[in-house]
């Protein structure tokens, strides 16, 4: 609830312009900050009244987009939805950096080409069976469960920029493209079940996870991208039997569920 | 000279309008078409919507005996449907207030089961009805549940469906690449010009066709729902241009905004049964919709809400506040269909709603009106229906006009995809009949590289201004005098304002001089849009001496179907300023005649 109780702050933003800087360094901004004062409320501010060059990432204000991934104090979250006083050390200081094991653009702003291109390599797209129905294809209630976390996934590259994997070489496809390949293998209404499950099990994918599960302390809206990866390797070494299943399931996609 | 690309169809926008639009003219064979997006295409509003999507399946009906708001059950195969698309088209002309065009209304009803299909089928992730059917739930000003349903992140679902499906289709996206200015001369549509903001290169874009989905403008108010992004730039950049916009006056305030903060709870809230409450714990809707209660139109409970906290009988700190109370669902319901809105009330407000009621307030969300489009989102150059050639636009920041003086919950991301749909389909038959490249004369970014050094430079006179400061000032003349509810001083005094800031942005200047993502320049010019679209809400809005929908004026508190049953539109002229003129609304007299308001 809005407050008039507030308390000086310090924010140390991690700054770099490559154009004109030789290495990235701190600057500290320093502002009043109330209970329900966000990080980005804080960089805002910063930015508005202190120092226009100070360049973050933000749209939604909500978590739902996915811009305002950065690491702070060391962790990566968004910094929309967490308050300074949850952040602030014993000095009364947090300290922002852009996601690391990514190119910097600009102080906070990261390239996530790869991230992309792993999201990419993946084919996030459906691919549905030939038989379309008029209507919808019927889902029961417990296979759109078991693509809640997957479908929740916002893409902000919290948890991939936290994967020590993703840190010694940017061929992994990485913690989020992985959950999102969870999204289109779990789903009845997929039929590039093999292709996807052999694209996974390859050099690049599931088995290189050394299940450190970082990019679970790292995701924002608590998915489990260490859990999608598990699953994955068990339906990759049960690969024929498990295509088997889904092309006997697709023949009834058009069929009421029956409890 | 810039750097020069072209396209057959450039799409500015990548939420579900610009996208559906670039990807169904991919689909209909159109190689080459292009997207501008000033976010990555993931981090467009359209993903923010929560509640559903409208479209009249039958999937569900109320338990038989339990009356009007009794719970939701599967209609069992064959028997009677209780939706129908004429109910749906009557329910958002009504809930329009007599302003929405009922031509294109009644496309937007007929074709919505056919685009919630389509999105099934290309792998959207709904919920569910125990027979496996798409789940539908209660939404305001509905008198069916034709809510269609991903738990309370529904636009997000059809987002990245969407996007997936414009990849697969090889659509070319332009992420972080933002839109300085539209080239139209002689009433025809030649390309954009663009900025790469990472390098901060300029680029000339032409194009056989232009389509706009650029999203809202609700950043003009202090409390609002809208992401940073919606600045209106699409409707200044096309209002600059020679465009007109339609309909300004209409902006939604959506009653159910997190105190203090405006981050939308969605209207699912209270589809799902939750209350409103004053600060005497009475559910006041009973006053002002004792039919309806919570789920009456946006509009009139955002007003219901505004007179109650206005009668002191407010919560929070400063009274300016509401309970939405959902107590009485249950952990079990609440934790499966509102999983995001009760994160958003603990993280925000560190408020459970399983065991609390959360304090909310109206707030700034819906753009009802923009830029003017027929039926196939061809843009109008004017009231009798010209058009102009190669300008398209769909979306929030098109005026079809669909919505009228207020939107229903759920027919936003209706509208967004079917007429994103609609207008690639139109821009693909045009390029397929031959339209032409046409060319253009001289430098036609000089403007946009004279605006960016403008910010850059020192000012002739005086000291800078910091245009951070002006925005802020802008949002709390809109909050405080083009609201909820309006009347001839406070408009005036509001047009004085923001003229007064216009003056004084003369001086605005950014710290950052430098070419890399330079998001100050950015930040100065939607400052820049906004200060230009406020002024024609607030102008058309003086002009409109009624109440109707969204636009209620304590001084005119009568829907006044003699003298205002039309569409305002508003030209630039040459000192700047808008000059009004309107045009006629589609209303079928003998099917849907305008009719008293009362739910």
């Amino acid at each position: 609830m809005a407050t008039n109780n507030t308390k000086e702050a310090t924010i140390r933003v991690q700054r770099y312009n490559p154009d004109v800087d030789k290495k990235p360094y701190f600057e500290e901004f320093k502002l009043d900050v109330g209970a329900d004062t966000t990080i980005l409320d804080a960089l805002e501010e910063v930015k508005g009244e202190q120092d226009g060059t100070v360049t973050f990432r933000r749209s939604c204000r909500h978590a739902i987009c996915g811009s305002c991934a950065m690491n702070v104090n060391g962790s990566n979250m968004l910094v929309c939805n967490r308050r300074v006083e949850e952040v602030l050390d014993g000095k009364g200081t947090v300290t922002i950096k852009p996601l690391p094991y990514l190119p910097i653009i600009k102080d906070l702003v990261i390239d996530r080409t790869s991230f992309w291109e792993q999201y990419l390599r993946i084919k996030p797209w459906l691919v549905p069976p030939d038989d379309i129905p008029e209507k919808e294809f019927r889902m029961s209630a417990e296979e759109v469960k078991a693509l809640h976390d997957a479908e929740q996934c916002i893409m902000c590259g919290a948890c991939y920029s936290a994967c020590t994997v993703v840190g010694m070489g940017k061929t992994y496809i990485g913690p989020h493209a992985l959950l999102k390949a969870t999204l289109r293998v779990m789903d009845p209404r997929d039929s590039a079940t093999d292709e996807r499950l052999l694209e996974i099990s390859g050099s690049d994918g599931a088995y290189r996870c050394h299940t450190i599960f970082n990019c679970i302390d790292a995701c924002p809206k608590n998915l489990n991208p260490t859990e999608a990866i598990e699953t994955l390797r068990m339906l990759a070494i049960k690969r024929s039997s498990f295509v088997e299943a889904r092309k006997e399931r697709q023949k009834t996609l058009n069929d009421p569920i029956k409890h | 000279m810039t750097n020069i690309i072209t396209h057959d169809i450039l799409v500015v926008g990548a939420g579900l309008a610009g996208t559906w639009a670039a990807m169904t003219a991919g689909r209909e064979g159109v190689a080459d078409v292009g997207v501008l997006s000033k976010l990555h295409p993931l981090r467009s509003h359209s993903g923010a919507a929560q509640g559903g999507i409208a479209a009249a399946l039958n999937n569900t009906r109320p338990v038989e005996g339990t009356g009007k708001r009794g719970p939701l059950e599967q209609i069992p195969p064959g028997d009677e449907d209780v939706d129908s698309w004429e109910l749906h088209m009557f329910d958002t002309i009504k809930g329009s207030d007599w302003l929405g065009d009922q031509d294109v209304i009644e496309i937007l009803v007929k074709d919505a089961p056919d685009i919630l299909y389509e999105y099934e089928h290309m792998g959207c992730v709904f919920s569910r009805t125990p027979d496996g059917r798409i789940a539908q739930r209660r939404f305001g000003g509905h008198s069916a549940p034709r809510a269609n349903y991903s738990a309370d992140y529904t636009g997000h679902v059809l987002l990245h469906t969407i996007h997936e499906q414009a990849l697969k289709h090889g659509v070319k996206f332009y992420s972080e690449w933002y839109c300085m200015d539209l080239i139209i001369e002689d009433n025809v549509c030649r390309g954009v010009i663009a900025l790469d903001i990472e390098t901060g290169e300029l680029h000339t874009i032409r194009a056989k066709a232009v389509m706009f989905g650029t999203g809202g403008y609700g950043r003009a108010w202090k409390i609002t729902s809208n992401a940073t992004a919606n600045t209106g730039d699409g409707v200044a950049i096309a209002y600059n241009a020679g465009v007109p916009l339609m309909d300004m006056e209409f902006v939604q305030f959506h009653p159910t905004g997190l105190y203090g903060k405006g981050i939308l709870m969605s209207e699912a809230c209270r589809g799902e049964g939750g209350y409103l409450r004053n600060g005497d714990g009475k559910r006041f809707m009973e006053d002002y919709a004792p039919d309806l209660m919570e789920l009456a139109p946006r509009d009139l409970v955002s007003r219901s809400e505004q007179t109650e906290i206005e009668a002191g009988r407010g919560v929070g700190g400063d009274k300016m506040g509401i309970y939405l109370d959902m107590t009485h669902l249950g952990a079990e319901k609440i934790m499966e269909r509102l999983p995001q809105v009760r994160e958003l009330a603990l993280e925000f407000l560190g408020v459970d709603i399983i065991t609390d009621p959360v304090a909310i307030q109206p707030t700034a969300h819906y753009s009802m009106g923009g830029i003017p489009a027929n039926a196939d989102c061809e843009v109008l150059a004017d009231a009798d229906g010209n058009v102009v050639t190669g300008f398209y636009a769909a979306g929030e920041v098109a005026c079809l006009s669909v919505h009228g003086a207020n939107r229903l919950g759920t027919n936003s991301l209706l509208g967004a995809s079917l007429f994103g749909r609609r207008a690639g389909i139109a821009m693909a038959k045009f390029i397929k009949d031959g339209a032409e490249l046409y060319p253009i004369n001289g430098d036609p970014a000089a403007a946009s590289q004279a605006q960016i050094d403008h910010f850059k430079s020192d000012p002739i006179d005086g000291e800078p201004e910091k245009y951070s400061r002006i925005a802020a000032e802008l949002k709390l003349i809109m909050t405080n005098k083009c609201g909820v509810f309006r009347d001839d001083a406070r408009l005036r005094e509001a047009l004085e304002d923001i003229k007064a800031l216009q003056e004084r942005f003369k001086n605005a200047r950014v710290m950052d001089k430098s070419n890399r993502f330079n998001n100050d320049v950015l930040g100065a010019i939607e400052t820049d849009h906004l200060l230009t679209f406020s002024q024609v809400i607030v102008e058309s809005g003086l002009a409109r001496t009624e109440s109707r929908g969204a636009h209620s004026r304590t001084d005119h508190t009568k829907r006044d179907d003699t003298d205002w049953l039309m569409h305002t539109m508003a030209h630039k002229n040459k000192e700047g300023n808008p000059d009004l003129s309107y045009k006629s609304v589609c209303v079928y007299f003998d099917r849907f005649p305008p009719q008293e308001r009362k739910y």
